[in-house]
């Protein structure tokens, strides 16, 4: 069922504007915060659970831990490169609700002893971004942002930086070397960002929603938030559902909420006279369910990656049995290849190898060895590399090829899609 | 200092140190593009992965640090086939064009997939096409197709020469080194990116199409082109020398040496050097002869006027040779007139930071070290003076080897044409001294020809006082002579000299039963020639 926890008010326009969002509670927890010791915010964010929403799903409260104990500068980074295909919810949050978004930033910056953050959007967000610097705007104005802020003796500075809407500045170290102004490329680890991140300070990179959720764990406490979600996966989760269902969109559930009801109650079910054939539940780089998983499965990290896939970042896509599933893996190869960054030689020659060996394929020119090839390759590419953007190319084709074979022999054999049944060639010229 | 298990080795590294550095301290083979231990550590070529006990996924050793009791491993199946892969990973859109790449023969690729490769190639698909044959800069060309993105290039500009020119551009397998626009690759320390290049990516335009590298020898020297002394590698051939690459030495030059230093090699070779004795006697023609032999005909002149006999030196031979060369003619002759010719005197101080130094010879501390020993107080004044009231008769000059810092020359040799006999000893060819020109006035010339610096061996005292010592690499003009030589001979003793007969590549008659084969090869054999770019 869809609780309206972070998104209760997101159906009200004036909960965009800093009058609006004052009258629904906005920044009475920011006062609460700021009277709080910083540990004890950092304690009640381990404490309540909070795990990354942007797709590692890492303890927030340990990653804040892992700053080093001293007065050197640090920086809060917001990552709002929401680049992962299929998923669209740090767009709704900042466009809905900025004000909430920057109140979280406050406090847990506030809690990790940051003077300084960065909201990174992607380049492509034009409209969050108009909206998140008017908001910003708004915040200094009203003594939220800046020097002394509610006479509690914390400044405090936000900024909104504009990506250019590369995959890759998703990922974290990749975000810092594009908010340093270099090239976004990831950075060897170690030294980890929270010991060395922006500007060799130690920084924190966190998702929109992992930052906006801060909030309400002031508001209700530990257990408060704890009241949905499972043991593990505590609270509720924004899922970004698209596909083939009658009603996409991004739904709230608790975490741990079974992934066949979000698609048959929150999307309305497939369409007319289609059958559900698979789901990637979390963004494109997490591996593939087939329908029976899909009916096993929960969403919640456990579950998941009993699956052997992962939540991710949310993004549950619909795929049902009109689809082609070579097709699907040609669109995701020709993504992967367009956005490696380039740096580690697995992944740059990889995902090339592996684009140009599913578009072999797709155009007729297949060799069934080439099905083998595909597995060998991906698998050689997996965890060979500094980013994760090398395993996120390589799981879609591992789960791809060994669920769904029959549809990848049969193209190879026929040269044309078992469920299509037209020509790729046919269709994109 | 923690100790660790390196393929079943123990050693003991410093804090901090990665297992790349253990690998390399126990001396066992690790596999390696983009590291590089005088640069950062980029860890992007993925090849130096190895197994770590207790660690389920194996690990690149440039980024990992060691600690105590690690036990590392690259024996390991799956380290193996993961390397293979990798390789494979750099291999599938390289050209694979090493029958006209320069590289081939000292390939980075070409040695680790003879070590773990060897396998059917499985890639089926079209290669990426990339930019062939782009100019660089004055010294390097680049071939896209072959670079594997490493990034020691860039790293190397960025962090050594600190001059950003290079950069990569593009995502992905478009990615493509290039300079950065309006900059193009130059600067003093160009040509080290050639050096660290693993593949032919990046090829020198002085070296490109010249040789084969499997028809080079080569051998370590010291650099005789500033007082910094970088530790060289030369590499020759019965042609002669074909170039110069540095060797590590922390104390000295690190890893790297700059572009001038490169070109030493040239002064070297046969067309830059004199190669038999020559006197010209009043005007009258030249008559050539072997040195030796010169030599030892001076031995009368120089006792014969020994007390108007003054020595010129340069600082570009070695301390055993001033020693020798000064012992020698004090003690025969009582000649204690002997002067440093410095050319650089303003620029001595000069130092751009990284290695090149104002003073453009080796030597010039050991020469004043000699001086010292031997007591001789001179200054170039008096010379100049005695030469105006011609107070000295003949002049022994022991010219310079690398004429190109020797911008004086000209109003020296008008200087020294005021004596009456110029003794010019010297490797490198002086046009002025046997042309008509009218530079060089002196009533009577004599050259005799040395040997350069790869022919001999001895010390260079560099500029912080540190003694190197070389050895000799080879032998380009036989007859030649060092100054320790020279010495001897004019003080009228004995030296067994090379023989000026050359020996018949071929007799007849002395044919033997095995040696038809040779012959028939012979006619075949590969005709070195020097071809321009």
């Amino acid at each position: 069922m869809e609780v309206k926890y972070l998104t209760e008010f997101y159906h009200l326009d004036e909960f965009r504007f800093l009058d609006g969002y004052k009258k629904h509670g906005g920044y009475v927890q920011l006062d609460k915060a700021l009277k709080m010791q910083p540990q004890q915010i950092i304690d009640e964010v381990k404490a309540s659970g909070l795990r990354g929403r942007g797709g590692a799903g890492f303890s927030t409260g340990m990653k804040w831990s892992f700053l080093p104990k001293n007065n050197e500068p640090r920086y809060l980074v917001c990552n709002a490169d929401e680049g992962e295909p299929g998923t669209f919810k740090d767009r709704l949050m900042m466009e809905r609700a900025p004000h909430q978004l920057i109140e979280g930033m406050i406090i847990s910056s506030f809690a990790v002893g940051s003077k300084k953050s960065y909201i990174y959007v992607r380049g492509e967000y034009d409209f969050p971004i108009k909206v998140l610097e008017q908001a910003i705007e708004e915040a200094y104005k009203a003594g939220y942002l800046g020097k002394n802020i509610l006479g509690s003796g914390f400044d405090h500075d936000m900024d909104v930086y504009r990506g250019a809407g590369a995959y890759i500045c998703g990922e974290e170290t990749g975000l810092i070397s594009s908010l340093e102004g270099s090239k976004g490329q990831p950075k060897l680890k170690p030294p980890f960002p929270a010991v060395q991140g922006y500007l060799r300070k130690p920084t924190i990179v966190n998702n929109v929603e992992t930052l906006a959720a801060v909030k309400y764990i002031i508001r209700d406490g530990a257990q408060g938030y704890r009241k949905y979600g499972t043991e593990k996966a505590a609270g509720t989760k924004l899922f970004s559902l698209s596909g083939n269902v009658k009603t996409p969109g991004n739904y709230e559930v608790p975490l741990g909420y079974p992934l066949m009801d979000l698609i048959m109650k929150e999307g309305g079910g497939m369409k007319p006279g289609r059958k559900l054939k698979a789901v990637i539940p979390g963004g494109s780089s997490a591996p593939v369910l087939t329908a029976e998983e899909v009916a096993k499965a929960t969403l919640d990290y456990e579950c998941l990656a009993g699956l052997g896939t992962m939540l991710g970042s949310g993004a549950v896509i619909v795929i049902d049995d009109s689809q082609c599933m070579v097709d699907m893996l040609g669109v995701l190869m020709h993504f992967y290849h367009h956005e490696s960054c380039g740096q580690c030689t697995p992944c740059r020659e990889g995902t090339g190898w592996l684009n140009k060996i599913v578009h072999s394929i797709l155009e007729g020119r297949g060799r069934l060895q080439d099905i083998d090839l595909l597995i060998k390759v991906a698998d050689n590419m997996k965890g060979r590399t500094i980013c994760a953007l090398s395993d996120a190319a390589a799981l879609p084709v591992l789960s791809f090829v060994s669920k769904f074979r029959d549809e990848f022999e049969f193209y190879v054999r026929e040269g044309r899609s078992k469920v299509r049944g037209n020509f790729y060639a046919q269709m994109h010229h | 200092m923690p100790k660790c298990t390196i393929n079943g080795k123990e050693v003991e590294v410093k804090d901090g140190q990665t297992i790349m550095e253990a690998f390399k301290k126990a001396d066992e083979p690790i596999a390696h593009y983009c590291y590089h231990p005088g640069l950062s550590v980029a860890g992007v070529c993925r090849l130096c992965i190895c197994d770590i006990e207790g660690n389920p996924r194996p690990q690149i050793a440039c980024n990992t640090t060691v600690t105590e009791g690690m036990k590392v491993s690259t024996k390991s199946d799956k380290v193996k086939e993961g390397v293979k892969w990798v390789l494979d990973f750099h291999l599938i859109n390289h050209p694979l064009d090493c029958p006209i790449c320069d590289q081939a023969g000292e390939c980075g690729l070409q040695e680790q997939y003879m070590a773990f490769g060897k396998y059917e190639p499985e890639m089926a698909e079209k290669k990426v096409k990339k930019h062939k044959v782009v100019d660089l800069g004055p010294t390097v060309v680049l071939d896209s197709e072959r670079c594997i993105l490493c990034s020691r290039c860039v790293r190397f500009t960025e962090e050594v020469s600190k001059t950003n020119e290079l950069g990569i551009f593009n995502r992905g397998d478009r990615s493509e080194i290039g300079c950065v626009e309006g900059k193009s690759l130059d600067n003093k320390y160009s040509l080290n990116t050639v050096d660290i290049c693993p593949v032919g990516a990046l090829t020198s335009k002085d070296f490109r199409f010249k040789q084969r590298v499997w028809y080079l020898k080569d051998s370590d020297t010291v650099c005789n082109g500033c007082s910094t002394g970088c530790n060289v590698k030369v590499y020759f051939n019965k042609e002669g020398m074909f170039r110069v690459k540095p060797v590590h030495n922390e104390q000295v030059n690190g890893y790297w040496m700059c572009d001038e230093g490169r070109n030493i090699y040239q002064f070297a070779n046969k067309e830059n050097r004199f190669e038999k004795g020559i006197k010209k006697l009043g005007g009258a023609s030249l008559e050539t002869m072997l040195p030796g032999a010169l030599a030892k005909e001076l031995h009368q002149l120089v006792k014969s006027g020994k007390d108007q006999t003054a020595v010129v030196l340069t600082g570009q031979y070695t301390s055993e040779e001033y020693d020798s060369f000064i012992g020698t003619l004090s003690k025969e002759f009582g000649i204690k007139k002997v002067y440093h010719w410095n050319q650089n005197e303003k620029q001595m101080g000069d130092f751009d930071g990284l290695l090149i130094r104002g003073d453009k010879n080796p030597n010039t501390k050991g020469l004043l070290k000699v001086f010292e020993k031997h007591q001789i107080k001179t200054e170039w004044q008096d010379l100049e003076k005695s030469l105006e009231s011609k107070s000295i008769k003949n002049l022994i000059v022991a010219g310079p080897e690398n004429l190109s810092v020797f911008a004086d020359m000209d109003s020296k040799l008008a200087l020294f044409s005021k004596a009456e006999n110029l003794i010019w000893l010297g490797a490198a060819k002086v046009e002025a001294l046997t042309s008509d020109s009218g530079k060089v006035k002196n009533k009577n010339i004599f050259v005799i020809p040395l040997k350069s610096f790869v022919e001999k061996e001895g010390t260079f005292v560099n500029h912080s006082g540190l003694e190197q010592k070389f050895k000799k690499a080879t032998t380009i003009l036989h007859e030649t002579l060092t100054l320790t030589e020279v010495a001897i001979l004019f003080a009228g003793k004995n030296l067994t000299l090379p023989s000026a007969v050359e020996k018949p590549a071929f007799v007849e008659s002395q044919r033997r039963s095995d040696q038809v084969q040779l012959e028939h090869r012979k006619k075949n054999e590969f005709v070195f020639k020097r071809g321009t770019l």
